[in-house]
């Protein structure tokens, strides 16, 4: 840690880890409640741990990019956070607000707390991802502003580098996009057509691009490879992803009323979309060969070259599986798009978290890396986690699969529920791996924790 | 990256520019090659709809954009050439004469444009169409972003920005640039005469 | 363009510029004169591809690279113009 505003960074990885449990908790729940129908029932159903799954997750990857920045902006700036004590602030009215929603879900039923907090006034819940009610969404947008204020000011009064750059846009994007969750027309169509300009260029568009400034970041910290060959690669990286991304939110729109040429756009870009995740996978793999000094946190590097490999194959591989229209025609919405959707979550922006997390949390601790044991401990914990969720996705695409057959091919096809019966065995699989998930998650808590052997020494 | 003035054949490991820019030029020609293919696979479904469409293109002003592109991609080779004996000046006229035919291609695309809007046609008219009005503005778009690279390049070769030891950013603008003008070649003779 | 100490009259890419154009041209005259089927459009293709190579080899200076960057841009206008061909076969009896 070279500055002293980057401790801010620390509660912020604390609380994306905390949310990260409950993410996995509540997974679990929904993983139990695919083969045993009532488990918990009524007091959590289905679709409250649904919401609630998903809503941490982004909740604690937006706490993830936010401490992300906080500990990068400084040191790429060269100069102290320019307000650190409005970094705090906002981490509680973050926090706060996003525990508040929480305990709403799943405190009363989502009417009643959709009428307790206006949506009469401003509709705009009820849609998947996006159902907080209105004032957590006020809150994001101005937790978001001022954040964004707090590290627009420490780039513009330091230095400018590529990679602050490339995340200040990530991260301004990510802002604006989510305006679109204010805006909800009656005419489902329109509706369902604007809820992806903050979902789809979300994850497939500005998302990727703090993605890549983080790892980029990571990789000149424990590489020491020139930021000249790094910069370089990650403009390519991010004018890659934005040509693809952009137009791909096409494949959105095959199949909800939009025009018919976006089968075409769709198909045709979102095909490219794995491009610059495989530039990635080379990139990053490539930094690590021609590496100039040996960092010393070695689990840091493993995550590092893990995200590139599980982003390319969680978003890239999983994703083209079903992208093309003709072959969507026939996925959409079966247990491909979780299988997709869990395998590219983690691979990509999980792990990235992650990542960070592993490299700063042991320099905002006073040393450059953690001890040897635990960073084998770490790295168990990286083993586990990962190979589980490969599982996970691997579960829930042989379900999709079937799903496919049974329910739309053929000449007589089954009904959902009894297609659903026929798949069970995989539903119970992927709860035994969600299980084994949970067990690295817990590894990778307690290697911050494990005391044996001597930590490295401050760099 | 290699820049010398050689005047031998010697082989280079690398192309002309910056190696960054020939990965992007790699991915642009996949994308544009993908749609090409799809465009002809479509074509082979409906012959008769994409026959009878394309009979209402203006070939002439497509030719005419074909030669206007030929004639700005060399423009280039000449600012390349000017360069490696380090005459910025005449680098930077080069370039200019390039952006200037470039600017003739949008105007005369513009009433291309133009003319298939105010008769009604748009993305949703037919396939044909809707591959010919995205294939046209996807490329219209990359002559922009071209133009904007080369204006950069102009702007930082008169400056006396680059030397003969000393010019990949010219021969990074000159790559992408050829580029464009390489796929117009493609894509005027697939979509405004084959049939 | 590439022996610029021996003053040429003609360089050799003006040379190219003027076969881009010629070839341009007569792509044109097939179009206005209509014309069409397997063996026209074989030939408007082979010109466009041959286009390219001049393009590739001579203006954007492939030509005195590695083989593997020519072949990149061969192997992908192959490609391309091959699977053009296929959809265009598929509609010819």
């Amino acid at each position: 840690m070279q500055y002293k505003s980057q401790a801010v960074a620390k509660p912020y990885f604390i609380a994306a880890i905390g949310l990260f449990v409950g993410q996995i908790l509540f997974g679990l729940i929904m993983g139990y409640q695919y083969v045993v129908g009532d488990f918990l029932f009524p007091a959590i159903p289905f679709n409250v741990a649904r919401m609630v799954h998903t809503n941490l997750l982004i909740v604690w990857i937006l706490f993830g990019f936010m401490g992300a920045a906080y500990y990068l902006i400084p040191e790429e700036a060269e100069t102290e956070l320019f307000s650190p004590k409005l970094a705090w602030i906002m981490f509680w009215i973050f926090l706060v607000a996003g525990a508040l929603t929480i305990v709403g879900y799943l405190a009363v039923p989502y009417a009643t707390l959709a009428k307790m907090t206006g949506n009469d006034i401003l509709a705009t819940m009820g849609r998947e991802f996006l159902e907080q009610p209105l004032p957590t969404k006020v809150g994001i947008v101005i937790v978001a502003l001022a954040f964004l204020f707090n590290i627009s000011m420490t780039v513009l009064k330091g230095r400018k580098t590529s990679i602050s750059l490339v995340l200040l846009l990530g991260l301004w994007g990510l802002a604006i996009f989510f305006l679109f969750s204010f805006y909800n027309p009656s005419n489902l169509v329109m509706d369902k057509y604007f809820w992806w300009w903050t979902v789809h260029l979300w994850v497939e568009g500005v998302w990727e691009l703090i993605l890549g400034a983080m790892l980029a970041f990571v990789l000149i910290k424990i590489t020491g490879v020139d930021r000249e060959v790094i910069e370089k690669w990650l403009y390519i990286i991010i004018a890659m992803t934005l040509i693809t991304g952009i137009i791909g939110t096409g494949h959105h729109y095959f199949w909800i009323g939009t025009p018919e040429y976006w089968q075409w756009f769709g198909s045709v870009f979102s095909a490219l979309e794995p491009i610059p995740f495989f530039m990635m996978t080379v990139f990053a793999f490539n930094m690590v060969n021609r590496r100039r000094r040996e960092h010393p946190n070695k689990a840091a590097t493993l995550w590092a070259l893990g995200t590139s490999v599980m982003a390319f194959l969680g978003a890239g591989v999983w994703g083209f599986l079903h992208t093309l229209s003709p072959v969507n025609f026939y996925t959409h919405g079966t247990q491909i798009t979780a299988a997709h959707g869990h395998l590219s979550f983690y691979g990509a922006y999980a792990m990235v978290n992650l990542t960070m997390i592993s490299y700063a949390m042991p320099m905002l601790r006073g040393r450059s890396a953690n001890s040897g044991s635990a960073q084998i401990m770490e790295m168990w914990s990286f083993w586990l986690m990962t190979v589980s969720m490969v599982f996970i996705t691997l579960f829930l695409t042989a379900a999709g699969i079937l799903q496919i057959w049974l329910q739309r091919m053929g000449t007589t096809p089954l009904g959902f529920m009894a297609a659903q019966d026929q798949v069970m065995l995989f539903y119970w699989l992927r709860e035994i791996t969600g299980f084994v998930f949970l067990i690295g998650l817990v590894l990778y808590i307690w290697s911050f924790f494990c005391k044996k052997g001597t930590a490295q020494a401050a760099a | 990256m290699i820049n010398n003035t050689s005047t031998s054949h010697e082989i280079h490991a690398t192309p002309p520019g910056d190696l960054a820019i020939w990965f992007f030029i790699f991915a642009e020609l996949l994308a544009f090659g993908v749609f090409f293919v799809a465009y002809a696979f479509a074509r082979a479904h409906n012959v008769a709809l994409f026959d009878e469409s394309q009979q209402h293109l203006n070939r002439t002003s497509g030719a005419i954009n074909t030669l206007v592109l030929i004639t700005s991609s060399y423009f280039m080779v000449r600012a390349v050439a000017a360069i490696k004996q380090g005459l910025s000046r005449e680098c930077a006229r080069w370039i200019a004469a390039a952006i200037g035919m470039g600017g003739v291609f949008l105007v005369i695309k513009l009433f291309e444009f133009h003319a298939k809007f105010s008769a009604g046609i748009s993305l949703s008219t037919n396939t044909f169409y809707m591959f010919y009005l995205s294939l046209t503005i996807f490329h219209f778009m990359h002559v922009i972003l071209g133009m904007v690279i080369l204006a950069a390049v102009m702007l930082k070769a008169r400056g006396g920005g680059y030397s003969a030891e000393n010019h990949t950013g010219v021969e990074t603008g000159a790559s992408y640039w050829h580029m464009v003008d390489l796929l117009w070649i493609i894509l005027f003779p697939l979509v405004y005469v084959i049939h | 363009m590439d022996t610029p100490h021996k003053p040429h009259f003609i360089r050799p890419c003006t040379f190219i510029w003027l076969a881009l154009m010629l070839l341009t041209g007569s792509t044109y005259a097939i179009g206005e004169a209509g014309l069409g089927g397997l063996a026209i459009m074989l030939i408007v293709l082979g010109t466009a591809a041959l286009k390219v190579q001049m393009v590739a080899n001579y203006f954007m200076g492939l030509r005195r690279t590695r083989w593997l960057w020519r072949g990149i841009v061969l192997g992908w206008l192959l490609l391309v113009t091959g699977l053009i061909t296929i959809a265009y076969l598929t509609t010819v009896k």
